[in-house]
């Protein structure tokens, strides 16, 4: 069945969950026993937080859904589409149109200066050059300031910035355009603990303002509170 | 848009990386200056060559081969097989379509360079490179029956300046035991460089190569037969014989038909050849060792394109984390291997710019010191075509090796999974 043709026939009076997930199992190769997933549904604008210990495949599962690896079995929908079923030059376009990632650390291009950074999907998507409204670098500078980048680091060398710096820089990449899903895998495991409540804090309400859903992944359950669900990794049997 | 964001990813990844890219450059930058110097030179030294005698429409010997007649009148190299009858050169003088005649009298020496024995004529009709006269540095052309003349390269050499007196040689070779030394030559003047086998040889007029074998008819000089230098002064010498003649003509249109009056002329065998004609016919036999060397550049070039190569494989592994984070943003992996691709042929381009420069800086500046020290005329000029194809091929070649760091790139990245590779 074709997805895509499904989500538009609905789209009146149906909107698709941000992130579906369906009898999803991966496998490395044939020597590992296969990972298997939970089944999720997060419907849009509502943040889902994943807590699992390491070792439970939080980075394979955030790779399974962002199209980056594909599964053994199980579908993947992102906003009522199936991205196993699109080409690759598809799956990547989709990602760039739909999905802002955060990583645990090393989040930000070295050569290019804070703003450049933040800017960088705004020139592979234009959907999300679209969506900034103005020009993406004005757009940029709105989330700098309301991440509280001061204005003095914004054209400097990302790597000279502290790392509470760059993963709030890197949260403002992921907001810039609009995507309606971001995928966070343990951003603020680096940061201490005021930081680390004020960084989610700041991520989660800048993302309901932009309708965005937030998929958050840590092994520190005590973040669970902030989000509207939480969800056990590994807990699935094979 | 993408090729936009291409280049200027690749713009800014090599600025932050030009530490150690800046070594790979100046790697390939020096093999690609020798690559173009060495063409270059090739192109040079070939005009130096074959413009080594200009504006002479023929060169008459006894009869022989072109090349040898070539070797032995203009270069010096080798030996003439036979003489010309002195009568037989009065005869050309008559012939009405040839405009001048140089007579050339060979086979002394002086400390292993030629002595040319000639008249005036020589200075006023030779010309090389594109028409250039000779031009006398210092002091003039003889007129004296011991007078003589120096090349450049001679005076140079042996550190001579004018009045100086110098004893000639019989025959050739560096160490003659035969010296003629009774009639002692003096400089009157030197010549400028120019960059010919005419550096390299002393002038003396054909009454003073007379005048020097006078007594040695038998090939060593015999006690009491030789002259003095006072007995010379008011004698007049006429040369039985020369060795050879250049001849310029009135209508160049005419050089075939003259060249073969000439080829068949009764009075005694003769050979005139074209010297544009023989020096080619020269040079093709040089021209093997040269494309050896232009093969060897070539591989020197091949090897530091290897050695780039080497480096950006081996950034690759830093830069698995910006791969990463370009893949999640979305960057298709055919985005990531370009990069690659551009940064290379922008590396190759630049060291080719750079190249550029400095071969002209160097040809500039080394020109002149090369023409005195080697007698080659080395001047700067916009690029032939030969060698706009060979420096283009620098980048064309960088870009068929970076095909090598860009498609592993294109192959990482394509199993690349969310955040960092090895972590998942």
């Amino acid at each position: 069945m074709n997805s895509q043709s499904e989500s538009s026939a609905h789209s009146s009076e149906y909107v698709p969950a941000a992130l579906e997930v369906k009898n999803l199992t991966f496998c490395w190769d044939s020597q590992h026993p296969p990972l298997a997933f939970p089944d999720l549904s997060l419907p849009r604008g509502e943040h889902l937080f994943l807590h699992g210990p390491s070792g439970t495949g939080k980075s394979t599962f955030l790779s399974l859904l962002a199209g980056m690896l594909p599964p053994a079995t199980g579908t993947i929908r992102l906003l009522g589409t199936d991205i196993h079923q699109l080409g690759a030059g598809k799956r990547d376009r989709f990602r760039a149109d739909h999905i802002g990632v955060i990583f645990q650390q090393f989040n930000l291009v070295p050569y290019l200066t804070a703003l450049a950074n933040v800017t960088l999907p705004c020139r592979l998507s234009q959907r999300r050059k679209a969506a900034t409204g103005e020009t993406p670098t004005l757009a940029a500078h709105e989330l700098l300031t309301a991440l509280a980048i001061p204005e003095s680091h914004w054209q400097r060398k990302v790597t000279r910035l502290s790392i509470g710096q760059q993963q709030r820089i890197a949260a403002a990449r992921a907001l810039i355009g609009a995507p309606e899903i971001i995928l966070a895998d343990e951003p603020t495991s680096a940061l201490d603990s005021d930081n680390r409540d004020r960084f989610i804090d700041l991520l989660l309400t800048m993302a309901e303002e932009r309708n965005t859903s937030v998929l958050f992944v840590s092994h520190d359950r005590s973040l669970a509170r902030h989000f509207h669900h939480q969800l056990e990794l590994g807990q699935v049997p094979a | 848009m993408k090729a936009h964001l291409a280049l200027s990813l690749a713009t800014a990844s090599l600025w932050h990386r030009r530490k150690v890219l800046a070594l790979v450059c100046l790697t390939l930058t020096l093999s690609v200056t020798l690559l173009l110097g060495i063409q270059y030179l090739r192109t040079e030294v070939k005009q130096s060559f074959t413009s080594t005698i200009s504006d002479t429409d023929l060169i008459i010997g006894a009869r022989s081969g072109q090349l040898n007649l070539l070797l032995y009148t203009v270069f010096h190299i080798g030996d003439a097989t036979n003489n010309i009858r002195w009568s037989t050169f009065q005869e050309l003088k008559q012939d009405t379509r040839i405009d001048w005649l140089i007579p050339i009298s060979l086979g002394d020496s002086y400390k292993g360079f030629r002595v040319v024995g000639t008249d005036k004529g020589f200075g006023e009709h030779f010309r090389f490179g594109r028409g250039q006269p000779l031009v006398l540095a210092k002091g003039q052309w003889f007129s004296g029956v011991f007078d003589v003349v120096l090349g450049a390269g001679v005076a140079r050499t042996l550190n001579h300046s004018i009045d100086d007196e110098i004893v000639l040689s019989h025959g050739g070779g560096r160490t003659s035991f035969s010296n003629h030394k009774d009639t002692p030559f003096t400089v009157t003047g030197i010549l400028e460089a120019t960059g010919t086998p005419v550096d390299q040889a002393v002038y003396i007029s054909l009454q003073g190569m007379e005048a020097m074998h006078v007594g040695w008819e038998s090939g060593v000089a015999r006690p009491g037969r030789t002259l003095t230098p006072e007995q010379a002064e008011g004698r007049e010498f006429t040369p039985g014989a020369i060795t050879a003649v250049f001849a310029g003509l009135d209508r160049k249109i005419l050089t075939f038909r003259v060249q073969r009056d000439l080829n068949q002329y009764t009075g005694e065998p003769l050979s005139a050849i074209l010297p544009g004609v023989a020096l080619s016919e020269l040079w093709r036999l040089m021209s093997q060792f040269e494309q050896a060397l232009l093969g060897i550049t070539g591989f020197v070039v091949i090897t530091s394109l290897i050695g780039l190569i080497a480096v950006l494989l081996t950034l690759q592994t830093q830069r698995a984390h910006e791969i990463a984070i370009l893949r999640a943003t979305g960057a298709s992996p055919g985005l990531i291997a370009s990069l690659y691709l551009i940064e290379c042929l922008a590396l190759a381009v630049v060291a080719c710019l750079i190249s550029l420069g400095l071969s002209a800086f160097a040809i500039s500046m080394l020109g002149p010191w090369v023409l005195t020290n080697y007698g080659i005329q080395i001047q700067l000029r916009p690029l032939n075509l030969e060698e706009w194809a060979l420096l283009t091929s620098v980048p064309l070649a960088a870009l068929l090796a970076a095909l090598v760091p860009a498609f592993s790139a294109w192959r990482q990245s394509r199993s690349q999974g969310f955040g960092s590779p090895g972590e998942m």
